[in-house]
């Protein structure tokens, strides 16, 4: 365990699942037989996708289906979490998104989530940083921490058929060139010939929507950078440290198409996904990527990332997640979120709203960090566990079979008309 | 007659072999023989252009900037005094700038691309090969294609002329460029067209995208003469390919493509010369403008519209010489991912 800290996220919970997994879904065992239970008294939460309930009813058709199919009674256990995410088949509606621009995600824990995640099967991205900072891998040494490393690393462990590796690259780094050159590296071919490999376009995210990658240097990065990025020295002359700023982009709707079409026509082996920010026209940029080819939609709250933003930024810029699943409601193909999941009942609301999976960032990186060995994977283990209980309670036992019906929120769960590509709501 | 079923074109035809050693592969006769027949290919080009008034520039090797446009190739970076530069992929920028030299300019350009793996099967990838790559300002994408229509007629007339020995070495029947040499203009075609064919033959071609690798092969192998596929969709080519004004979304370029299964030989276009649409074009292509600084400033400053295209040197030699492969037509051949001098 470092000295990784996350004081906006439920850490301590996400520690203990990375320790003890699974028996982390319900109470202390000890307190079993001799502790009275119930609903803790209701927190008032600014989240909406915590504040909605899921809500299970009492005729399910759809377990008599079950039932017929078993000849017995189902179980929680009967729950088929397996699903197609983005191009990729894998055993849970999960994924482990990119870690944010920071120092962070750029350490070792970077290799252990990936070996966990390849053993697990689940899609793993590949943030855009991870080259201009830990180099390729290939003849500069990186090693273990290095973009190839860390496919490397998952796919060593990845079963066959399932999974996959997406390898995200944004505006600045086009300049890289990060998916020619995984492309046409040796080392990703297996995952290239058995199609399990991925880019995603990095169109925004969640901790800072309308801004580019933001990371603090020291003053020798600083000089070196100065040519590529903006360097600004906001932390004063004596702190040997400056502000880094990558560009956000420029899209239009004609640049998002063409530049799918572009991944599409010149990677046409590789899978495509298309990273948005929750801007108010999300549900408009979604369409137009589905349209274009894309194979995954991945939308990040405002409540997302891990990654350095401006204060102003994280407490009040860009739309909640559950407001992006409500605007794109009904996705006209393969939709992930992410944003602050790292349990099983915020899972089930996104997928209820309309995601196929939900992607774990900083859950992911904090169970890393409490065990580099396996607390992924008890965390996932736990996260399942939660899935299957919940998914049956509601009389389902596919993944697939969540619709909006089954949350409840206080506010409602209207539904709006879906936009137009063309316009631009909000 | 051509006996090539579509199905079988459409699997690439696999290098059988290899390059060997380089003294192995340098005193092989059909070496030697392809080796002089590019030569009379390379006497022909540079013959034929001169005498219509084009100037040969020799184009750079390496700069901080170069064609973004190939299809899933890496660049090679070199490191230039602690500045990244790249080896050229083509010489697309240098050749519109040159134009401000002269209206009419051609360079035997070196080019390098470190493609996917898998093109190493296809027979006709090389990691390091040459174009023939002319540049006409004021120009249409019609009178490039009528350029390079009769470029390669002339080459062809000239290498039956003066390399018949080299051909029989090759085993190369004359007569398989009878066609060619009719007289008659090459067909024209549109991607939209080609796209509909192959669909109609079962292959499962993507409507927004290049005419893939398998694809062109099935094209290639129905024809008994080299002909031009126009106006792909926008998404499929670089920024520079000028868009069509009276068909937004469909590029003013074209691919010339040899017959019997050969493929492509050549890519060209009209090409996009106003400053404030090539920075748009940049970003549709997914490219960082800031990189094309010296670039964007001689455009921004105005240089001449244009159109050109590029023949790529080892193909051509390929599909004269008739041989399986295209490192066959390079005296040091580089074949993606194979490790050699």
């Amino acid at each position: 365990m470092s000295a990784l800290t996350a004081g906006t996220f439920p850490e301590a919970a996400v520690r203990e699942r990375a320790r003890v997994g699974a028996a982390a879904a319900f109470p202390a065992v000890a307190d079993y037989g001799r502790a009275l239970f119930g609903a803790p008294s209701a927190e008032p939460t600014g989240d909406e996708l915590d504040a909605a309930r899921l809500v299970p009813p009492v005729f399910v058709p759809e377990r008599l289906e079950k039932l017929i199919d078993l000849a017995r009674e189902p179980l929680h256990g009967d729950v088929e979490l397996g699903t197609e995410v983005g191009g990729f088949t894998s055993p849970l509606p999960l994924y482990l998104s990119a870690f944010g621009s920071t120092q962070v995600a750029s350490a070792d824990l970077g290799q252990a989530a990936s070996a966990q995640a390849g053993a697990l099967g689940v899609p793993m991205v590949i943030g855009e940083n991870v080259v201009p900072v830990n180099g390729y891998g290939r003849l500069d040494g990186g090693g273990g921490r290095s973009l190839l490393g860390r496919i490397s690393a998952y796919a060593r462990a990845v079963p066959d058929g399932v999974g996959g590796v997406v390898v995200q690259q944004s505006t600045e780094d086009a300049d890289a060139e990060v998916w020619n050159l995984v492309y046409s590296d040796p080392s990703a071919r297996p995952l290239l010939d058995s199609g399990r490999l991925g880019f995603e376009l990095k169109v925004g995210q969640g901790a800072k929507p309308g801004l580019g990658g933001l990371t603090v240097v020291d003053a020798a990065d600083a000089d070196r950078l100065s040519g590529q990025f903006a360097v600004e020295h906001v932390f004063g002359a004596g702190s040997g440290r400056a502000l880094r700023c990558a560009s956000p982009g420029t899209f239009t709707e004609e640049i998002l198409r063409q530049q799918i079409r572009l991944m599409r026509n010149n990677f046409p082996r590789a899978r495509v996904w298309v990273k948005l920010p929750p801007g108010r026209d999300v549900a408009v940029a979604a369409a137009v990527a589905w349209e274009a080819g894309a194979d995954a939609v991945t939308v990040d709250g405002a409540e997302g990332g891990s990654g350095w933003a401006p204060t102003s930024f994280l407490s009040g810029v860009g739309l909640p997640l559950a407001e992006c699943l409500r605007r794109i409601a009904g996705p006209a193909g393969c939709l992930l979120a992410s944003g602050r999941v790292w349990e099983g009942s915020r899972a089930a609301k996104c997928l209820a709203a309309g995601a196929r999976a939900v992607g774990l960032g900083r859950a992911a990186l904090i169970a890393v960090d409490e065990d580099p060995v396996a607390g992924l994977t008890r965390l996932v283990e736990c996260l399942s566990l939660e899935l299957r209980l919940l998914i049956s309670a509601l009389g389902k036992y596919r993944v697939s079979a969540l619709t909006p019906d089954d949350l409840w929120s206080p506010t409602g769960w209207a539904v709006p008309a879906r936009a137009a590509v063309g316009t631009v709501t909000g | 007659m051509d006996t090539t079923s579509a199905a079988d074109a459409a699997t690439p035809r696999p290098a059988t072999t290899l390059p060997g050693s380089p003294r192995e592969h340098l005193s092989s006769p059909t070496t030697r023989a392809v080796l002089r027949l590019q030569h009379t290919v390379l006497d022909a080009a540079r013959e034929h252009l001169g005498g219509a008034g084009f100037t040969e520039l020799l184009p750079p090797i390496i700069g901080p900037v170069t064609d973004p446009g190939a299809r899933g190739a890496k660049q090679v970076d070199v490191d230039y005094y602690g500045h990244r530069y790249k080896l050229m992929t083509s010489a697309i920028l240098y050749k519109q700038a040159s134009l401000t030299a002269f209206d009419r300019i051609f360079c035997i350009a070196p080019n390098v691309r470190l493609e996917p793996l898998e093109t190493s099967s296809t027979s006709r990838h090389l990691a390091e090969f040459h174009q023939i790559d002319v540049e006409i300002a004021h120009a249409s994408r019609d009178d490039a294609m009528a350029v390079a229509e009769g470029l390669v007629a002339h080459v062809l007339r000239r290498v039956v002329e003066r390399s018949a020995g080299e051909l029989e070495v090759l085993g190369r029947d004359p007569d398989a460029f009878a066609d060619l040499l009719s007289g008659e203009p090459f067909e024209r075609r549109t991607h939209t067209a080609a796209v509909a064919d192959l669909h109609g033959l079962g292959h499962d071609q993507n409507p927004d995208a290049e005419i893939d690798w398998a694809g062109e092969a099935v094209l290639s192998a129905k024809s008994s003469r080299p002909f031009f596929l126009t106006d792909y969709p926008k998404g499929s080519r670089g920024f520079y390919d000028k868009e069509n004004p009276a068909r937004p979304g469909r590029l003013l370029n074209f691919d010339l493509l040899a017959p019997e299964g050969y493929g492509e030989l050549c890519s060209g276009s009209e090409r996009e010369h106003e400053y404030g649409t090539i920075i748009a074009r940049m970003r549709e292509t997914g490219e960082n403008p800031a990189k094309y600084g010296w670039y964007l400033e001689m455009v921004r400053a105005g240089i001449p519209g244009s159109a050109g295209f590029g023949i790529g040197l080892e193909r051509l030699t390929r599909y004269i010489a008739g041989l399986e492969s295209v490192w066959q037509a390079s005296a040091y051949p580089k074949v993606p991912g194979v490790v050699s001098p």
